[in-house]
């Protein structure tokens, strides 16, 4: 760690990593905890300073006000920065504190005598990276995770999200306690004691039955494209009905409009100037807009509390007989009529020289109902391993590309080595199975299948054409399908019957006749 | 300096979820001990409920290296087998008949270690059920062992946590670039792997570990 010296640092230096490490929690813990539109996220963020540097970890998403700076400069020795996370009934207003999910805990536990006065700053400052890197990673293992993710595609949800920044916190109950789990990170040793970092945690949130709810302010939608259940028939790009893998619904939810709420956690009354409040103070959450994602497949996991995705298909892993339809003929509607068949005399002997072909078209209809019993039922699958596929990175992301530094600032004393390096952007993979739509199913009403036996027997070789090409005409009947009618098709059904009445007339004309007897 | 070792609790796993599995352990190992200045990005894994955090500028390589072990786990079904991270300093040795040596000192290894199994081993045991009932019994038990191995890969990623808090005196100063390796099984080995390229690089590091 080339630049950081003992001489530069001394007791003020390590004082000063300890500020800016629990800062740097706290800038790390709001960021995937407070929920926000995707597209305040993508908002352009502050200039990349040096300060964002301290522990060789970035992190652009907004910091924390610098009243918070000013409050841990003021941090007594042993006291604690506590973090907490709520969900809390959404329009539940200021002061409906909800249920905490989780907590985190920082402090410097000073040394009850001086056993850090050797301890080297440099050490004690490369050892803090790893713990932040640690924290960075839990940050995202933890159910409030999944909360926040859900929470960030689409607020319209029965709860929402806040956060309680202390210095001083009632301890659980015991049952609180009993309910929760807790993971404390291996400690830092420092000159002035043991920076500690800890969490305690709901381990399941299925007790939240997060929901969208239909509250939400009615609010006109200029790129609105309609609602599965609504219209039921309707065709719906890929883009719209695949279940991701992240929480994010698809980008045309950027561009609606949105309310950034001021956070409102931070008290600026000047009454209070220069003394941070510890009373709970609830961040609201933005302008709430209308549900247009559907939300059961990323439901549906929460309520279970539990990490795997259970059997039942998804929106995006099995799609509706319509949509698959669609997907493979997309040129037809909804219900094909079948086709009409030509007038062609047929008896018993045409009937009897088409069963090939019938076998054929029912073959083929079997076919498309193949369902691959061994597909994934995870509504995240993605597709096939492929050496073309790449890591997927979600657009919400602590850690941007570089900005230009600040270098008016001056609060950054550690010089450390400047690594850039080359940050690539794969282009997220959407590798959807694509046989998974090839084994999708079709479905035939009664009626079309009916047209397609009375197609099949019109277009069957004729008794007194031998010359009759059976393959011309399978051409000739599949291009004529994609332009019948249902008329047409009960018209031909029509005569098919009357041709069978026909025919069950003659037959029984014939068994009528009493035999001669001898 | 001290070459410290983590063995990582075995996963069992099928050759569809080797990619998410190696990317999210290797990613999650390489940011915990990348100290220079990183960018992280958070990368959802695609048959797991796990966030991971990514280091775009490894991704190549560590998409590579799956690529190879994957081909090897095809050709060697149902084995057990380990992949090895390791991190290492290169130092000049002296001149020698042949020209300049470097030596690598491996100061750390993660074993991955894990069991790839064929997806057909865990459905013949309901082809006694019927024929209607493999589909759905199918689907319960794809659900339920992806349960477990999600919960197993949460338990790798906090043991991956807590040795790297837990071991950080040997590691060395920072550099510009730290050099590492990853070891996946040749196609000509034996069950864990090791060929003689594995060994020529032991002997050739001069460190007194065993493998």
């Amino acid at each position: 760690m080339s630049g950081m010296s003992d001489s530069a640092g001394g007791r003020a230096g390590v004082e000063l990593m300890v500020e800016q490490f629990q800062l740097k929690v706290l800038h790390a813990v709001l960021a995937v905890r407070t929920p926000r539109l995707l597209a305040a996220a993508a908002a352009p963020a502050a200039s990349f300073r040096r300060r964002d540097r301290w522990f060789h970890l970035p992190l652009h998403d907004p910091p924390p006000p610098p009243e918070a700076a000013e409050r841990l400069e003021a941090l007594a020795p042993g006291e604690r920065l506590v973090v907490d996370v709520h969900l809390a009934p959404a329009g539940g207003g200021a002061g409906a504190g909800g249920e905490v999910v989780e907590r985190w805990t920082v402090a410097c536990e000073p040394w009850p005598d001086a056993a850090g006065e050797g301890l080297a700053v440099n050490r004690a400052y490369k050892h803090c990276f790893t713990l932040l890197r640690s924290v960075y990673a839990v940050l995202r293992l933890l159910p409030a995770y999944r909360v926040f993710r859900l929470l960030c595609a689409n607020q319209s949800y029965n709860y929402e999200m806040v956060h309680r920044v202390s210095f001083f916190v009632e301890p659980f109950s015991r049952a609180e306690e009993a309910a929760m789990r807790s993971h404390r990170f291996v400690p830092v040793e420092t000159q002035l004691g043991r920076l500690v970092v800890s969490v305690q945690y709901l381990p399941n949130l299925a007790a939240f039955n997060l929901e969208i709810t239909s509250l939400s302010p009615s609010m006109l939608i200029p790129d609105y494209v309609g609602s599965p259940a609504a219209e039921p028939m309707r065709f719906f790009p890929a883009s719209l009905t695949e279940a991701t893998g992240s929480a994010f619904p698809p980008s045309y939810q950027q561009q609606r409009p949105h309310s950034w709420a001021p956070p409102a956690f931070w008290p600026h009354a000047p009454a209070q100037q220069g003394k941070f409040s510890p009373t709970p103070v609830i961040y609201a959450s933005p302008t709430p807009s209308p549900p247009n994602f559907p939300s059961g497949y990323l439901q549906s996991r929460l309520m279970r509390g539990e990490s795997a995705p259970m059997s039942i298909p998804q929106l995006g892993e099995s799609r509706s007989p319509v949509h698959r339809q669609n997907v493979l003929e997309p040129g037809r509607g909804f219900m094909l009529p079948p086709p009409s068949p030509r007038r062609v005399d047929t008896g018993a002997t045409g009937a009897q020289e088409s069963p090939s072909e019938c076998s054929r078209l029912i073959g083929r209809m079997e076919g498309l109902r193949t369902v691959d019993p061994y597909a994934s039922p995870s509504p995240r699958h993605k597709g096939k391993d492929s050496k073309d596929e790449s890591g997927r990175f979600s657009a919400l992301s602590s850690c941007d590309s570089p900005r230009q530094d600040d270098l008016d600032d001056v609060d950054y004393p550690f010089a450390v080595d400047d690594v850039d390096m080359p940050v690539s952007r794969p282009g997220s993979s959407d590798g959807k199975e694509v046989g998974d739509q090839a084994g999708s199913s079709s479905h035939k009403s009664q009626d079309a299948q009916v047209g397609s036996l009375v197609n099949l027997l019109r277009t069957a070789r004729p008794l007194r054409d031998p010359s009759y090409s059976s393959q011309t005409s399978e051409v000739a009947s599949t291009s004529s399908v994609m332009s019948r009618r249902t008329s047409d098709a009960l018209e031909e059904l029509q005569s098919f019957k009357e041709i069978r009445e026909r025919l069950l007339s003659r037959s029984s004309a014939k068994h009528q006749a009493p035999p001669e007897k001898p | 300096m001290n070459c410290e070792t983590c063995q990582l609790k075995e996963l069992e796993l099928e050759a569809r979820e080797i990619r998410d599995v190696l990317r999210c352990i290797l990613h999650t190992i390489f940011f915990h001990r990348t100290l220079s200045l990183v960018r992280p990005k958070d990368v959802d894994c695609e048959f797991f409920e796990i966030t991971y955090c990514g280091l775009p500028e490894l991704e190549k390589e560590v998409d590579e290296k799956i690529d190879q072990f994957i081909g090897w786990a095809e050709k060697h079904p149902n084995r057990r087998s380990q992949v090895c991270l390791s991190f290492f300093d290169e130092k000049n040795k002296h001149p020698g008949w042949f020209g300049n040596k470097t030596e690598r000192i491996y100061w750390e290894q993660w074993f991955i270690n894990l069991h790839v199994i064929s997806p057909k081993r865990y459905s013949k045991s309901n082809s006694s059920k019927g024929l209607t009932n493999i589909g759905g019994n199918a689907l319960e038990e794809i659900s339920s062992r992806r349960a477990a191995l999600e919960s197993s890969i949460h338990e790798v990623l906090f043991q991956i946590i807590n040795f790297a808090n837990e071991k950080r005196d040997h590691i060395p100063a920072i550099p510009d670039t730290f050099n590492h390796d990853i070891m996946i099984p040749s196609f000509s080995d034996s069950v864990f792997g090791w060929n003689t390229d594995v060994l020529r690089r032991v002997l050739n590091s001069g460190h007194p570990y065993s493998l």
